[in-house]
């Protein structure tokens, strides 16, 4: 319960800080909804020149790639921690963090909220409307409910990869490039996991969960049969990642050196 | 609760990665790595009492810093143990962190682009603290402090001594039973200082909070602690009142001569003069320092006969810094310093 009132408190704050610079929140809005209308076109012009992969008609691809975006979009939201390294462990903002009551990864995420990432998920939803609307699914009443559950346990699973990579800076005090690594491979997430060889698939499913925040859900609201195990799993994985994460996390402050003055 | 900290073989072991010179050295540090293992608290034992003003002193890298992040549960001890206000801080982070409040001088609290109000606000959410609570006991931190015309700046548009009140001011929100201070006073003006040690003063008496601060300014812990633990190489070396440790240390004073003719050093220590004087020359400064016990009226003799002979431009009476304080311990040897206790 606290929690959930230090989240509101927070992104009051955070909404306070935006309204300081109203010149600047507008021209943010405004790049932001170009950067996702600049999204789209490509998307569609790109994949327009696809036709069948693996089994996968141009529109599944599509719309996949449109589910991918909205947990995207949740965890570019709430986990910004790509910088975690620099702003947190060697600025020794850490050390604040730390003399405050509320565990320390959620102040962090509190902190570091961007709210404004949430557009990707309206370009998502745009998307995986025009590419459902061209395959002719049907939505049953249900599949709302189900859609915010396999998005939220995507996001989970994409933010639990960065927040175990993020607590290696408590080990190692050298900035390692993994984390824009992790970004590329994270795309590998919107495509099908069939099109690639055995390997590649393993790690995207178990190893490097990518593969629960695109192709495994999204092929549930496809009707893909063979893959509903894998959908049904979306939110279990991502819980599981995610408590493991932050178990890492915890370890880690444990190892934290702090910065000298 | 009688023991507000209470420390036991206390002890922080920091690796640091040592590596090899030349190019061979280089690709050989590739392969094994050399560490060592290097103590920066070094099995250290004190407790402090409810409501004791305790001054935190040492030179840069004598593991003051190292000390307070294991006190307010920022760092792990790799052995001993502590216990403050009953709790082992680490270990119960959270429930721990509502009882102490911290301002580390170079690190801000505050939200830097909004209003100083609204980060009290939301520290007063974080710390669950109730309304009319707030409302008594920081009408009266906000009005000794003078900050209440700051509350509807932001932050980032306030001077550092306005800041630094705030921050006092945000690290009291909760009214916590003991206080840490990490160089509190550093870059300040000489009236917010004396504001500060005031403030702080006030708060012991009325709340009878505790308070352990480190500090380079020998004022501060005039005005404020009557207890001084001294830290060397991780180690404490001094630990008691502040008296006898200038008593014992400080009894050395420093005057510095400027003089509007050519003067020779040998001619100043031909002085004739009742006590022994040691003589030196700052080159930089073209400044000559004469070093004297502090006993009867030792500094008007002194001067009296440097001006009877010599015309002098600028003449400056020093106190003893606790750096050379640490120096004159640290040279004259650890164990005559202990005696002192």
């Amino acid at each position: 319960m606290f929690y959930v009132s230090m989240f509101f408190q927070y992104m009051g704050q955070y909404m306070k800080t935006r309204l300081q610079y109203r010149a600047d929140l507008v021209v943010e809005i405004l790049s932001d909804l170009l950067n996702q209308a600049v999204n789209l076109v490509f998307i569609l012009v790109v994949f327009g020149h696809t036709q069948l992969l693996a089994g996968w008609s141009k529109d599944e691809i599509i719309f996949i790639y449109g589910f991918f975006l909205v947990p995207y979009a949740i965890f570019s939201s709430f986990f910004n921690i790509w910088d975690f390294n620099d702003r947190y462990i060697v600025k020794g903002e850490m050390d604040r963090i730390l003399t405050r009551p509320i565990h320390s990864l959620f102040q962090i995420i509190l902190e570091r909220i961007e709210l404004e990432s949430l557009f990707g998920a309206v370009t998502g939803l745009i998307v995986i409307f025009y590419a459902g609307s061209s395959i002719g699914l049907e939505i049953a009443w249900y599949d709302p409910i189900l859609f915010i559950v396999f998005a939220i346990g995507g996001a989970l699973a994409y933010g639990a990869i960065f927040i175990a990579i993020a607590s290696i800076g408590f080990w190692s005090d050298a900035k390692n490039s993994i984390m824009p690594m992790m970004y590329n491979i994270g795309n590998y997430g919107r495509y099908p996991v069939d099109i690639y060889n055995k390997v590649i698939r393993f790690v995207l499913t178990w190893i490097l969960p990518f593969a629960f925040v695109g192709v495994y859900p999204a092929a549930y609201f496809l009707g893909k049969k063979e893959w509903y195990a894998f959908s049904f799993a979306t939110p279990i994985i991502g819980l599981i990642f995610f408590m493991i994460a932050v178990v890492i996390w915890n370890q880690g402050v444990k190892r934290y050196r702090g910065a000298g003055n | 609760m009688s023991n507000a900290i209470e420390v036991k073989q206390l002890r922080k072991e920091f690796k640091v990665f040592s590596s090899r010179s030349g190019l061979k050295g280089a690709f050989r540090d590739l392969l094994t790595r050399k560490y060592k293992v290097v103590p920066a608290v070094n099995d250290i034992n004190f407790t402090v009492k409810q409501g004791e003003m305790v001054a935190y002193i040492g030179e840069n890298g004598a593991g003051k810093s190292t000390t307070i992040k294991m006190l307010t549960g920022i760092l792990t001890p790799t052995s001993g143990s502590v216990r403050v206000n009953g709790m082992d801080p680490h270990r119960e982070r959270e429930k721990f962190a509502r009882t102490i409040g911290v301002v580390f001088g170079q690190r801000s609290q505050l939200w830097w682009d909004i209003a100083v109000q609204e980060s009290f606000r939301l520290l007063k959410k974080v710390y669950k603290v109730p309304d009319e609570q707030y409302n008594e006991h920081m009408a009266h931190i906000i009005e000794t402090l003078d900050i209440g015309p700051l509350l509807d700046k932001p932050v980032r548009k306030l001077s550092l001594g306005q800041r630094m009140r705030c921050e006092l001011a945000a690290a009291l929100i909760h009214n916590p039973p003991l206080l840490f201070l990490d160089e509190p006073t550093i870059g300040l003006d000489v009236l917010v200082k004396v504001k500060i040690r005031q403030f702080l003063k006030d708060i012991n008496q009325k709340y009878n909070t505790t308070i352990l601060l480190t500090t380079h300014d020998l004022a501060d812990i005039e005005a404020v602690c009557d207890r001084v633990v001294m830290l060397d190489e991780g180690k404490i070396i001094y630990d008691g009142g502040l008296q006898s440790l200038k008593n014992n240390w400080a009894e050395e004073k420093e005057i510095h001569f400027q003089f509007l003719e050519e003067v020779r050093l040998s001619q100043l220590e031909s002085l004739p003069l009742l006590f022994e004087t040691s003589w030196d020359y700052d080159e930089k400064n073209q400044t000559f320092i004469a070093y004297i016990k502090e006993e009867s009226d030792n500094i008007s003799q002194l001067i009296s006969a440097v001006v009877s002979h010599f015309k002098i431009k600028d003449v400056n009476i020093l106190e003893t810094s606790i750096e050379e304080i640490v120096r004159n311990i640290y040279e004259q040897g650890i164990s005559t310093a202990v005696r002192g206790v």
